[in-house]
C-alpha cells in the first residue's frame, strides 16, 4: 500500500493509472508469495505419503534402506502388497474393520436421529432433564471410562468380539445433540400435517424427518466412519485374538514383528490409508461443510 | 392423564435405547472408575482403602513424570499450532489460486490412521536412513540429530519429534476451523477499517484477531482435551512405557500400563480420576474466561 502512494505522488500526471497498475502488481506479488508459502507447506504434507508409496512399491524386501531418500521406487513392483495380503492376513482384518465400522456408523446414525427427533419435537415429562444428562457425555472423555468398560465387557463375556467394538459406540451425546439442533429447525406445521393424515411418529421419523436431515446425517456418517476406522485405544484393550483384530491394531502388532521389513510395512500402511483417502477425495465438499458445521475432525 | 401418558410413551421408546447404552457405557463406568479408585483388590475381593491410591500416585515418580510430560507436550503443541494455523489460514483466505486444493492437502494427515501416520513418521525421522536426516546429510549437517532416540529436552529430541508429528497432523484441521471463523467476521468491520485508513496488518491485528475469540476458545478447549488424552501415536513410537527413558509417556499411557500390564485396575482408576479432574478444571477455566469476557463485552456495547 505504501509503495502505491509513493509512486502516485512521484508521477502525478498519470497518477490514477500508476496507482492502478502498481496496486495490481502489489496484489500479484502478494498472491505469488502466499502461493509459495502454501506450496512449501503442501510439499511437507505430501512428502511423507509419497515416500511411503515409493518405499511400498520398491521390490527390495529386508534390504537396508538407501541412505539418500528416494521418491521413486527402485525396481517397481507390487511384490510387497502380495506379501502383505498373504502374510498379514490383510483381507481378514479388512473385513473385521469394515464390519465394525459399518455397524457402529449405521447404529450411531439411527440412534442419534431417533433420539434427536424425540428431544426436538416430542412432548414428554423429564425431557429437558434427560437431555442435560445425555449432554454430560461430552464432558466425560472415553479414557476416563475405559477401565470399567473393559471389566464390564469381560463380565458380559463380550471381550474379544465384534460386539465389544460396536455396542459402546452406536449412540452418543454429540450425535443426538447435533440431530436435535437440526430437527428443531424443521417447521412444526410439516409434522402436524402428517399427523392430521394419520401418520404415526415412527412413520413421521422414517419418511419425513430422515430425508430432511440428510446433510447432517452425511456429516455424522463421514466422521463416525473415519473415527471408527482409525480407532486404536479401545480395540487394543478389548481385542486379543489375532482373528478379531481391526486394521490399525493389526498394523501395530505387525510392526513389532517385522520391524526391519520397511517396504512390506509401508505397503500395509498404504492399505489402511487408501479407503479413507478415497472417501475423502470423493466427498470433499460434504467433508469441509461437515467440519465447519460440527467442529469434528476425523 | 392415562391418555397423555400413552401419547408420550412413543417418545420414551425413542429415547430408551440411547439411555440404556448411556447407562451401561457412560454413567456406570464413570461411577465405577471413582469407586475402584478407593478400593483395593485382595484375593478377588474389593476392600475399601480410602485415598491410598491417590497418596501412592502423588509419591510415584513415574506417574508425576507422565503428568508433567503430558502437560509439557500439550502446552508446546498449542503454543505452536494456534499461531501457525491462524497465520496459514489468514494467508490461505487471501489466496485466489487453488485454495480448496491446498485445504484438502493440508487436511490429509488428519484423516489418516494415527497408527499409519506414526509408523511413517518413525521412518521419516529414522536417524540412519530417514527422510529428514537424508536431506540434512545432503545439506552437510554433522553430526546428524538422533530424533526419536534422544530422550533429553533438546530441539531435535524425542519430544520435539512427536510435537512436529502432532503439528503436522493437526495443522489442516486448525486451519479449517480458523477459516470458518474468519469468514464469520462481519464485513462492516473491515469496511470501517478501510475508511479509517488502517493498514492490512493493523486490520488483521486489531479487527480479525479480536473477532476470532470464540474460535480461539473452541480450539483451546478441544485442543487441551486432545492433548491431555494423547495416546495412540506415542504408543506406536515409544510403546506403553514411552521409550526412550519414558520421555514420551503420557497419563493415558501410564494408565494403560498400570491397568493392562501390571493388572492394577484400582491404581489406574485413581489416575483416571486425576485426569478427569484436570480436564474438567481446564475446560471450565477456558469456558469461564470466554463467558466472562463475552458478558463484559456486551455490557460495554
Amino acid at each position: 500500500m505504501a509503495t502505491s502512494e509513493n509512486i502516485s505522488t512521484a508521477r502525478p500526471v498519470t497518477s490514477w493509472r500508476a496507482l492502478l497498475s502498481s496496486q495490481r502488481n502489489f496484489k500479484r506479488a502478494q498472491q505469488v508469495i502466499i502461493f509459495i508459502i502454501m506450496a512449501i507447506g503442501a510439499i511437507a504434507m505430501i512428502a511423507p505419503f509419497e515416500w511411503m508409496l515409493a518405499t511400498s512399491f520398491s521390490r527390495s524386501a529386508n534390504v537396508a534402506m538407501p541412505r539418500i531418500p528416494r521418491f521413486w521406487p527402485s525396481d517397481p513392483s507390487i511384490f510387497n502388497y502380495k506379501v502383505a495380503i498373504t502374510n498379514l492376513p490383510l483381507v481378514r482384518y479388512y473385513v473385521n474393520s469394515l464390519i465394525v465400522t459399518a455397524a457402529s456408523t449405521l447404529g450411531y446414525l439411527f440412534f442419534s436421529s431417533i433420539t434427536g427427533y424425540a428431544f426436538a419435537k416430542g412432548r414428554f415429562v423429564g425431557k429437558s432433564i434427560l437431555f442435560i444428562i445425555l449432554l454430560t457425555t461430552l464432558m466425560i472423555p472415553f479414557e476416563i471410562r475405559m477401565i470399567p468398560m473393559y471389566l464390564l465387557m469381560r463380565q458380559l463375556h463380550l471381550s474379544d468380539t465384534y460386539a465389544a467394538l460396536i455396542l459402546p459406540f452406536i449412540s452418543g451425546g454429540f450425535g443426538t445433540f447435533l440431530m436435535r439442533q437440526y430437527i428443531s429447525a424443521i417447521p412444526d406445521e410439516l409434522i402436524d400435517a402428517a399427523r392430521m393424515d394419520g401418520a404415526g411418529e415412527v412413520r413421521i421419523y422414517w419418511q419425513i424427518m430422515l430425508p430432511l436431515v440428510r446433510p447432517a446425517l452425511a456429516a455424522l456418517a463421514i466422521f463416525r466412519f473415519m473415527w471408527s476406522w482409525n480407532d486404536f485405544l479401545w480395540p487394543v484393550i478389548v481385542i486379543n485374538s489375532t482373528d478379531n483384530k481391526t486394521l490399525p491394531i493389526a498394523l501395530a502388532f505387525f510392526e513389532e514383528d517385522h520391524r526391519t521389513n520397511y517396504n512390506l510395512l509401508m505397503a500395509a500402511a498404504t492399505f489402511i490409508v487408501l479407503p479413507v483417502l478415497i472417501i475423502f477425495f470423493a466427498m470433499q465438499k460434504q467433508f469441509v461443510a461437515g467440519i465447519t458445521m460440527t467442529g469434528l475432525k476425523g | 392423564m392415562l391418555k397423555k401418558l400413552r401419547k408420550s410413551l412413543i417418545w420414551y421408546i425413542f429415547v430408551a435405547p440411547t439411555f440404556l447404552l448411556y447407562g451401561l457405557f457412560v454413567a456406570y463406568p464413570t461411577f465405577e472408575t471413582f469407586r475402584l479408585s478407593f478400593f483395593h483388590e485382595v484375593a478377588t475381593r474389593q476392600e475399601f482403602v480410602g485415598a491410598l491410591h491417590y497418596i501412592r500416585l502423588l509419591g510415584n515418580r513415574v506417574f508425576l513424570a507422565a503428568l508433567l510430560n503430558t502437560a509439557f507436550l500439550g502446552i508446546i503443541f498449542l503454543l505452536i499450532i494456534i499461531p501457525l494455523s491462524l497465520v496459514m489460514a489468514s494467508l490461505l483466505n487471501n489466496l485466489r489460486v487453488w485454495p480448496n486444493l491446498f485445504k484438502a492437502i493440508y487436511f490429509l494427515p488428519q484423516i489418516t490412521s494415527t497408527v499409519a501416520v506414526a509408523l511413517v513418521f518413525s521412518y521419516v525421522f529414522q536417524p540412519n536412513w530417514g527422510l529428514v536426516n537424508g536431506i540434512l546429510r545432503q545439506l552437510g549437517v554433522d553430526p546428524l540429530p538422533l530424533w526419536l532416540a534422544e530422550p533429553r529436552y533438546v530441539l531435535t529430541g524425542s519430544r520435539a519429534t512427536v510435537t512436529i508429528l502432532a503439528v503436522w497432523v493437526a495443522l489442516g484441521y486448525y486451519m479449517l476451523i480458523f477459516q470458518a471463523g474468519l469468514q464469520a467476521v462481519p464485513a462492516e468491520l473491515y469496511d470501517a477499517a478501510v475508511v479509517d485508513g488502517a493498514s492490512p496488518f493493523q486490520t488483521w491485528w486489531l479487527i480479525t484477531i479480536p473477532s476470532l475469540r470464540p474460535t480461539f476458545i473452541f480450539l483451546l478447549i478441544t485442543g487441551t482435551i486432545d492433548a491431555m488424552s494423547r495416546f495412540s501415536d506415542l504408543w506406536m513410537l515409544g510403546g506403553p512405557a514411552g521409550t526412550p527413558a519414558r520421555s514420551l509417556q503420557t497419563i493415558v499411557l501410564y494408565m494403560y500400563q498400570t491397568a493392562f500390564e501390571s493388572n492394577d485396575f484400582n491404581l489406574a482408576s485413581a489416575s483416571a480420576v486425576i485426569l478427569f479432574v484436570i480436564v474438567l478444571a481446564l475446560t471450565v477455566l477456558n469456558f469461564r474466561s470466554f463467558l466472562g469476557r463475552e458478558f463484559s463485552g456486551q455490557s460495554g456495547a
